[in-house]
């Protein structure tokens, strides 16, 4: 039968050979905030509201959406409320849409793409039942609208680079305990509301994000790490207990809402209806990777990202193009959401981001797909000058 | 951070004891309403908080927000701590008057009315259809489970046991009460949305019969009682992963459904059955249920009369 038991636990045996092996930083990590001990200010809660919809009218609204052909228009309408920051809704024309006046081929794209949907799912083992495929992805869509946060403001003396320090290490601790990539996309964005929601010290930020690593682990992960292995990881600068306070803590400041919709699985189905190549792929999940270094991504929703991260890694590949391939990729194209202007200007993060991978203290992920494994991506030269093949210079 | 649970909600009444903890009628002193408390202790040992109840919990939390007219209301949770080892969650629910087994205990003789059960079984698989659609299997359907508001709308309750699906999740043996297991379950194969299917067909007879359709007493023999209605299904049916053999059963035809249950029209008893499947792959879908002649017959009913 089945595996039973999430309770599992896997000791960490072999932690402290890796630990010290590769990458100072992961031990170092409580230096880089310094011992300074203030109080954080708490966001305000209103700041987290604005992201959702009244309750009332939700529910209206999902049955609109499933039931006209204009599905994405749909979500093209709650993008925008979402993303107002700063970036006028005017499209840039990046790619030759390939469907812009072929009204008959257009007319065509929602069953077409919604087969192909169904078939990507089924592919990629996130369904048990086909007919609930198409609910499903619709369902993926609606959530992951709420995903983003408002804006990026961090709490008082907790900056953007501390925050990629954070980040990296909680990279480097999940790459050791070999949970899945889901984990530490789920991880982040705890990470990410807890800061805006829950007081903490600048001594507790490496708990509390070893505390969203753990409940994202307990939420996807089969097998459980031991506390005492976690506080280990942390040189024992805190104590199981405080672990587990910090833990009840969390939940209670997030309302033990743990639902995301994570980016990752976005960028392989639509990197699967676009039949992308390895390498595409691979590329793209390494640049979507250092997304969550960018403190400025967190207001991104998780399609926008994976969008920008394959159209992105499509361009520095620079494959030969080939006909089907094309039209593949203008079918997923359409399960793009947002503006041009705002998958601009991920792209243009995530170029500038991988360009700097190699020469930063946080890179983690930079060696982690460098390997052959990964067919060796973050070298690639192509990235070097990934912002001018945008036609910007920064 | 401490949500006062117990100065914010003044306990009224016991509701139930379940498996897990009571369920307390209470008011909330701030709004006047009514809700259910339902607390969990939860021995925070070596790990914290239990996987199970974090998965629960989250789960809740994310039906909330489609705030389905279906299922109960999930308003609030709150942890607090007791002692070191021990952590009281508890969740609080909009109150609901009755659940459905209270409910059909409550109708005087002769029972329910063909329109009043269509209408509880099509406000019962909208639900169903919901959970579905979004990756989530109850897997403890019964009458206890489903609530029923004094205007007679209902509401799945308890998701103790539901699972929200994703790709690496192993599943757990043991769901759902016997009387309600369907027999992919009965015989430990694996399982899938059809389960809630099987125990909503079995809920759908008792509203009629105003007692459970199978009251075996052990596995085999609720296999047994199941089959002495639908029949021994053949050979090509039997899963092949299970260790209970089909030879373990007589060769039983299928009888029909109108001798379990008389009150039942045909449209009824077609749906019925298709809920009723062995196969579970064969069963029918909540959504296809949805669309049945049995329930587009009450539509054309009430336009015809208005
Ligand atoms: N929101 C509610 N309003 C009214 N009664 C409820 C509510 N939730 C549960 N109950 C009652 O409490 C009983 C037990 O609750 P339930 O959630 O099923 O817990 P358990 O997992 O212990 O079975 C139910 O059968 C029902 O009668
Ligand atoms: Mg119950």
């Amino acid at each position: 039968m089945a595996r039973t038991g999430f309770c599992d636990s896997k000791p960490l045996l072999d932690l402290h050979k890796k630990v010290d092996e590769r990458r100072a930083p992961l031990r170092t990590w409580a230096n880089a905030c310094g011992p300074i001990d203030r109080r954080q200010p708490i966001a305000d809660e209103s700041r987290m509201a604005t992201g959702k919809v009244e309750p009332e009218h939700r529910w209206e609204r999902r049955l609109s959406m499933q039931t006209s052909e204009g599905i994405i228009m749909g979500f093209h309408e709650d993008s925008r409320t979402h993303t107002a920051d700063g970036c006028v809704d005017e499209p840039v024309l990046l790619y030759p849409h390939g469907l812009q006046g072929l009204h008959s081929l257009q007319a065509l794209v929602p069953s077409l793409l919604r087969h192909e949907v169904e078939m990507a799912l089924e592919k990629l083992n996130l369904i048990w039942d086909r007919t609930f495929a198409w609910d499903m992805f619709l369902d993926m869509m609606r959530t992951q609208t709420w995903n983003s946060l408002p804006n990026t403001d961090l709490p008082r003396h907790f900056t953007d680079a501390t925050r990629a320090v954070l980040v990296d290490w909680l990279i480097q601790v999940h790459e050791m305990m070999h949970f899945q990539e889901e984990t530490l996309y789920l991880a982040i964005h705890l990470l990410n509301r807890s800061l805006r929601k829950i007081q903490v010290t600048t001594a507790n930020l490496q708990l509390l994000g070893m505390v969203c690593l753990f409940l994202a682990a307990k939420k996807e992960e089969c097998l459980l790490p031991e506390v005492s292995g976690l506080c280990y990881l942390m040189d024992h600068t805190y104590t199981k207990h405080q672990l587990l306070r910090m833990e009840r803590k969390v939940l209670c400041g997030l309302k033990f809402d743990l639902s995301f919709t994570s980016p990752l699985h976005f960028l392989l189905l639509v990197a699967s209806v676009a039949h992308c190549s390895a390498k595409v792929v691979w590329m793209a999940r390494y640049l979507l990777e250092l997304s969550l270094l960018e403190g400025q991504c967190v207001v991104f929703q998780p399609v926008q990202l994976a969008g920008a991260a394959l159209c992105l890694s499509r361009q520095v590949l620079q494959e030969p193009p080939t006909p089907e391939g094309e039209a593949a990729w203008c079918l997923a194209y359409s399960i793009h959401v947002g503006s041009e202007t705002v998958l601009l200007r991920i792209m243009q993060i995530l170029a500038s981001a991988a360009a700097r991978a190699h020469s930063r203290e946080t890179c983690a992920t930079f060696i982690k797909f460098s390997g052959l494994e990964t067919m060796h991506v973050s070298g690639h030269p192509g990235l070097k000058n990934a912002s001018s093949l945008l036609g910007i210079c920064t | 951070m401490a949500h006062a649970t117990s100065i914010q909600y003044e306990p009224v009444a016991e509701i139930g004891g379940g498996a897990y903890g009571t369920v307390y009628k209470a008011r909330d002193t701030e709004s006047g309403q009514f809700v259910a408390l339902k607390s969990v202790r939860v021995q925070t040992d070596q790990n914290g908080l239990p996987i199970s109840t974090v998965r629960e919990v989250a789960l809740l939390k994310r039906m909330e927000q489609f705030d389905h007219p279906n299922v109960v209301r999930l308003m609030d949770v709150c942890a607090t701590t007791r002692s070191d080892q021990e952590t009281k969650v508890t969740l609080v629910f909009e109150h609901v008057d009755q659940d459905l087994k209270t409910y059909l205990e409550k109708t005087p003789s002769p029972g329910l009315s063909p329109e009043r059960i269509k209408d509880l079984m099509r406000q019962l698989l909208c639900g169903l259809a919901f959970l579905h659609s979004n990756r989530v299997m109850h897997r403890d359907l019964k009458p206890e489970n489903i609530l029923v508001t004094s205007q007679g709308q209902v509401k799945l309750a308890d998701f103790g046991l539901a699972k929200i699906h994703s790709c690496h999740m192993a599943l757990t043996p043991v769901v759902v009460t016997l009387w309600y297991r369907p027999p992919e379950v009965l015989l430990q194969s694996s399982y899938a949305t059809p389960v809630d299917i099987w125990s909503t067909g079995c809920i759908f007879a008792e509203m009629f019969r105003r007692k459970p359709l199978f009251c075996g007493e052990s596995e085999v023999d609720q296999l047994g009682k199941i089959f002495e209605v639908i029949g021994l299904p053949p050979e090509e049916e039997w899963p092949t992963d299970v260790t209970l053999s089909r030879t373990n059963f007589p060769p039983l035809m299928p009888r029909p459904i109108a001798d379990f249950v008389p009150e039942i029209n045909e449209q009824g008893a077609q749906l019925l059955m298709k809920m009723l499947t062995f196969d579970p792959l064969k069963r029918i879908s909540a959504l296809n249920a949805l669309e049945h002649s049995y329930f587009q017959d009450e539509e054309t009913l009430t336009q015809k009369k208005s």
